[in-house]
């Protein structure tokens, strides 16, 4: 018999830096201050939530949105098991789209945001506000699928991103219920007590975004809106050969930024909140600090876009224990011949009955 | 450089050779490229996954098998599970028959058997099954559940089962589900290579989505030795079937090839596959192409007096030597005047059928299903049908007309059923369930039709888009024939496409998947409740005020005395009469203060006032200024 326990964690600490200090002038393997941030920062590991709430084809834009993000997350390191996407209705495979599996951020079509590769956790009817509250407070009904839990711990650093239609103090869901801001408060701060989360980065492009974070009371959470209370968020632009709207101009933006930046990239949360000035956003983008610890301008983009997990630097000597070798090889004299069998098929029509 | 990459092949070709050191579990690819009447062509994937496992605790060292689909046999007393995704609707008539059957959108049924187990046991293990398979593929099927599941009684027959023992299945469809890359990715991810090598690497989402119809599916059964469970085989199969319109790539001629279909030519074979082979239909429709380049092997297969030709490329040839990069197999119609369309037909398939919905209105309607028999001698037909709980059927205006194909009109002459089992719905709990077997004599059509009756749902059970409408799942006709024509189904001891090789047997079981229907239920305005207390609250602020004012004011008739006896000089009163009241109250002062503001809009009260005013005792300034603001406002 195989022994099953014997299945063992093997914790490898990384030796890079040793590396690194065998060829010291080499700092674009892992930049110095990059290591300062990335020991600062107290997760373990990353996940994101990325909500399309909006159903219909006019709502083209909101799905390029989140797939925009979603795009980049994955790009930068969490893999989809992480990522729980939300998405209210089918643009890709819509009769109307003209490039049937794809879906741009832009008229040119420059990036297919959709990819070759998406994973959408949750679609169609399936996103309602009582599915997203399950989700972010982890009350999933009995039964639900791994990859449609947020299996994340007090050492997780979540991302959660929300577009839609929304107006202060709410954001609709598939055109038929809404989630107030008292709500998300609500989840966010029962996700706190739970520890379901070291900190959390609430990102959302909406109209009047602002009102949504107002009600936070959670520690941790910094907060990012596309437009303040009062004022509407904008699309982009207007892709003439299907009709509507690409994406919204924060997250337009917020995506020509992410673009950028690559898994080891030094650039930070802080620059990340400035990407839309009123300039070119026309609404004012809202950011709200005070309940986050850390300096904005300090803290890596891959810290909630990545996931880059914390390196211990370590010059001494490591015991690895691996597994039982034997496990792994795979020995023929073990190995007990199976005895073949004669397989009769049913008949698989019930002749009998017109007999 | 090229010894390190002829020493890497043979490495693998010895690999390949060893099957990873394990002789039970083997790993097959097949591709099967059938050009279709109207410039269509279908290609047919198949991987199949067989592990003789042996006893169950074998489960739990997975190879090739995912590990997902070994977990659900330590999990479930599930012995055999079929799941489809499909977009689009397969054209019987033009197509003829397809590999394997899909209904649009996503069906999923499963036979449960083991020690022990009752109808509620299965019922959750159901539920929970098709759960798992919703975060597996990505799709929807958690809404799979007792109000859109059924048991079959005799249309859906399980493939193989331990005599002992009670079985169990369960079935449902979602009609809606629409299927995109997203379901793609996890599919592929089931594969051993997933989409890296082989012929999965074909299957990019932009030329899968782009086909007339695609439908991806997932078969898992277990085979064991009679009367124990210690001795097991499972098969994993999953298809992608895809039919391509020539038309949609804009060619000059009708030529077309593995890298026009896919986007690109194929990067080897997959090296855990014991066989990797691509099949190509010759005759009928396949005849008029040239293959580039020229297939080494030809198999003719001959199953129930149909034959077949195929051309077949064995991957595991082609890609023997080092320099072959990327294969690609191109298929070069005739340069001749008939170059514009592929129009010959085939032969026209022994079952069609269709269905369609009667009748007008939001309350009641029919629905029909038209089975032809095309074939010279009568066939047994079984229909299943599953009609959610939101529509109500009439059994008794169940009926099954005929005619012969050269007629026009239905008659009124009846067939007899042979079959008749039904079980009503339960409103919000069960569908109703329908199965029925008739002879249905040759050249002939039939027209099963059933009253039904559409319900009127409560607010928050409609879904967001409740003018869509909603769907009625296809019906399943099943039929056995006699002869193969057409019929290229695999046979239910096989596993590999070309087991349906030279397959003879007495007789063929056809299964047909009907259209699904989209009924649009009574819709209610769901604007209404907010126009309503819209509307109630207007009404009710307009009538507030007189009738509070009216209520509350007291009313006191005073005699003026000063009132003129002269009828003229009574019209002349009654004229100036509102400039002279404002003018004695500012004398004399309000009695009632803030009845008399909310009253001042209403006529019938401001023309009291004077009447009041005389007689009311004192009053002070501000309030009077206080009216007459509000009077400004409310104007």
């Amino acid at each position: 018999m195989f022994n099953i326990m014997l299945v063992k964690f093997v914790v490898i600490y990384a030796l890079i830096l040793a590396s690194c200090r065998v060829e010291a002038d080499d700092t674009s393997v892992l930049p110095e201050g990059f290591v300062d941030a990335a020991q600062r920062s107290t997760h373990t590991n990353n996940w994101a939530v990325l909500v399309d709430a909006s159903r219909f084809w006019f709502n083209y834009r909101h799905v390029a949105n989140v797939l925009s993000i979603y795009r980049s997350v994955k790009r930068l390191g969490i893999p989809d098991s992480q990522i729980i996407l939300m998405i209210a209705d089918d643009m890709a495979c819509n009769a109307r789209n003209p490039r049937p599996g794809q879906v741009y951020n832009n008229a040119n079509q420059h990036i297919n945001v959709y990819g070759d590769d998406v994973e959408v956790d949750y679609r169609g009817y399936e996103v309602t506000v009582e599915n997203f509250v399950r989700l972010l407070t982890g009350r999933t009904q009995n039964g639900t699928a791994r990859s449609k839990k947020l299996l994340s711990d007090a050492g997780s650093n979540v991302l959660i991103y929300l577009t839609g239609h929304g107006g202060d103090g709410f954001l609709k869901f598939q055109d038929s219920e809404e989630i107030t801001s008292q709500e998300l408060a609500d989840g966010i701060q029962q996700m706190w007590e739970k520890k379901r989360y070291n900190e959390l980065f609430f990102m959302v492009d909406t109209c009047q975004a602002a009102s949504l974070y107002e009600k936070f009371t959670s520690p941790n959470v910094l907060a990012v809106a596309s437009s303040l209370v009062g004022e509407d968020s904008l699309s982009h632009h207007v892709d003439p050969s299907i009709g509507v709207y690409m994406i919204d101009r924060y997250t337009y933006y917020a995506l020509e930024f992410l673009e950028k930046v690559q898994p080891f990239s030094k650039r930070t949360i802080g620059e990340f909140l400035q990407v839309c000035p009123k300039r070119v956003c026309i609404s004012t983008v809202g950011v709200r600090k005070d309940l986050y610890r850390r300096d904005p301008h300090k803290v890596p983009i891959t810290d909630f876009f990545g996931a880059i997990r914390p390196t211990r630097v370590s010059t001494d000597r490591i015991n690895v224990t691996l597994a039982n070798e034997d496990d792994f090889i795979f020995d023929k004299d073990k190995m007990v011949t199976k005895k073949p069998f004669k397989i009769v098929m049913e008949s698989q029509f019930p002749s009998e009955l017109f007999k | 450089m090229y010894p390190v990459a002829f020493v890497l092949l043979l490495l693998v070709a010895f690999n390949a050779g060893a099957n990873l050191g394990r002789d039970d579990e083997r790993f097959h690819e097949e591709l099967v490229v059938r050009p279709l009447s109207g410039d269509h062509v279908n290609t047919y994937f198949q991987f199949t996954t067989r592990w003789h496992y042996g006893e169950k605790d074998n489960l739990y060292h997975t190879q090739l098998t995912p590990r997902v689909i070994a977990e659900l046999l330590q999990q479930f007393a599930v012995k055999e599970l079929h799941i489809g995704l499909t977009q689009g609707l397969w054209r019987y008539e033009t197509w003829g028959y397809p590999i394997v059957e899909a209904t649009s959108g996503a069906e999923m049924w499963a036979w449960f058997s083991g020690a022990n187990l009752t109808n509620r046991d299965v019922d959750s293990q159901w539920k929970a099954l098709a759960n798992v398979f919703s975060g597996v593929l990505c799709a929807s099927l958690n809404f799979v559940d007792n109000t859109n599941s059924i048991a079959p009684r005799h249309l859906i027959r399980p493939q193989f089962m331990p005599a002992n023992g009670q079985r169990f299945v369960r079935y449902a469809t979602l009609p809606r589900e629409i299927v995109c890359t997203e379901n793609l990715t996890p599919w592929k991810k089931l594969l051993p290579c997933g989409s890296a090598s082989g012929f999965a690497s074909l299957l990019n989402s932009g030329h899968v989505h782009n086909t007339k119809y695609h439908s991806l599916g997932l078969k898992v059964r277990v085979l064991c030795e009679d009367h124990d469970e210690d001795n097991c085989i499972v098969e994993l199969t999953q298809t992608a079937n895809l039919v391509y319109d020539l038309r949609l790539f804009e060619l000059s001629n009708n030529d077309f090839s593995l890298r026009r279909l896919f986007g690109m030519g194929l990067n080897g074979y997959c090296e855990l596959a014991e066989s990797s082979k691509i099949y190509v239909q010759r005759n009928e429709l396949g005849e008029r192409y040239q293959l580039v380049p020229e297939p080494v092997h030809e198999v003719k297969t001959t199953r129930g007096g149909h034959s077949v030709v195929y051309s077949v490329y064995d991957m595991h040839e082609q890609f023997k030597e080092a320099g072959e990069r990327l294969f690609n197999v191109a298929w070069l119609a005739p340069k001749s005047a008939n170059r514009r369309r592929n129009l010959a037909k085939p032969s026209l398939p022994p079952v069609t059928v269709h269905r369609y919905l009667l009748g007008h209105g939001q309350e009641r309607g029919r629905i029909v299903t038209v089975v032809t028999n095309s074939h010279y001698d009568a066939l047994p037909i079984m229909l299943q049908e599953v009609i959610p709980w939101y529509v109500h059927a009439y059994l008794h205006t169940l009926s099954i007309r005929r005619k012969p194909q050269r007629v026009n009109e239905y008659g009124r002459q009846r067939l007899p059923f042979k079959l008749l089992h039904y079980t009503p719905g339960k409103q919000r709990e069960l569908p109703s369930h329908l199965e029925i077997g008739f002879m249905l004599p040759g050249q002939t059509s039939a027209l099963i039709s059933i009253d039904v009756d559409y319900l009127l749902l409560k607010w928050l059970e409609y879904p967001p888009d409740a003018n869509h409408g909603h769907y009625i799942g296809s019906a399943i006709v099943s039929s056995q024939l006699p002869m193969g024509r057409n019929y290229s189904a695999l046979p239910p001891e096989g596993h590999l496409f070309e087991h349906s090789f030279n397959a003879t047997r007495p007789s063929y079981v056809l299964s047909l998947h009907t259209e699904a229907l989209i009924v649009s239920l009574p819709t209610p305005d769901f604007s209404m409740p907010y126009n309503v207390i819209c509307l109630a609250c207007t009404v009710v602020a307009l009538a507030f005020g007189p009738i509070h004012s009216v209520a509350t004011k007291m009313i006191i008739v005073g005699r003026q005395t000063s009132a003129p006896k002269n009828f003229v000089k009574k019209i002349f009163n009654q004229i100036f009469r509102r400039g002279k009241a404002a003018d004695e109250a500012a004398a004399e002062g309000e009695g009632s203060p803030a009845a008399g503001a909310a009253a001042s809009d209403a006529t019938g009260v401001a023309s009291a006032r004077p009447a009041i005013s005389p007689g009311s005792p004192s009053g002070d300034q501000p309030l009077l200024e206080d009216l007459d603001e509000e009077e400004e406002e409310q104007d």
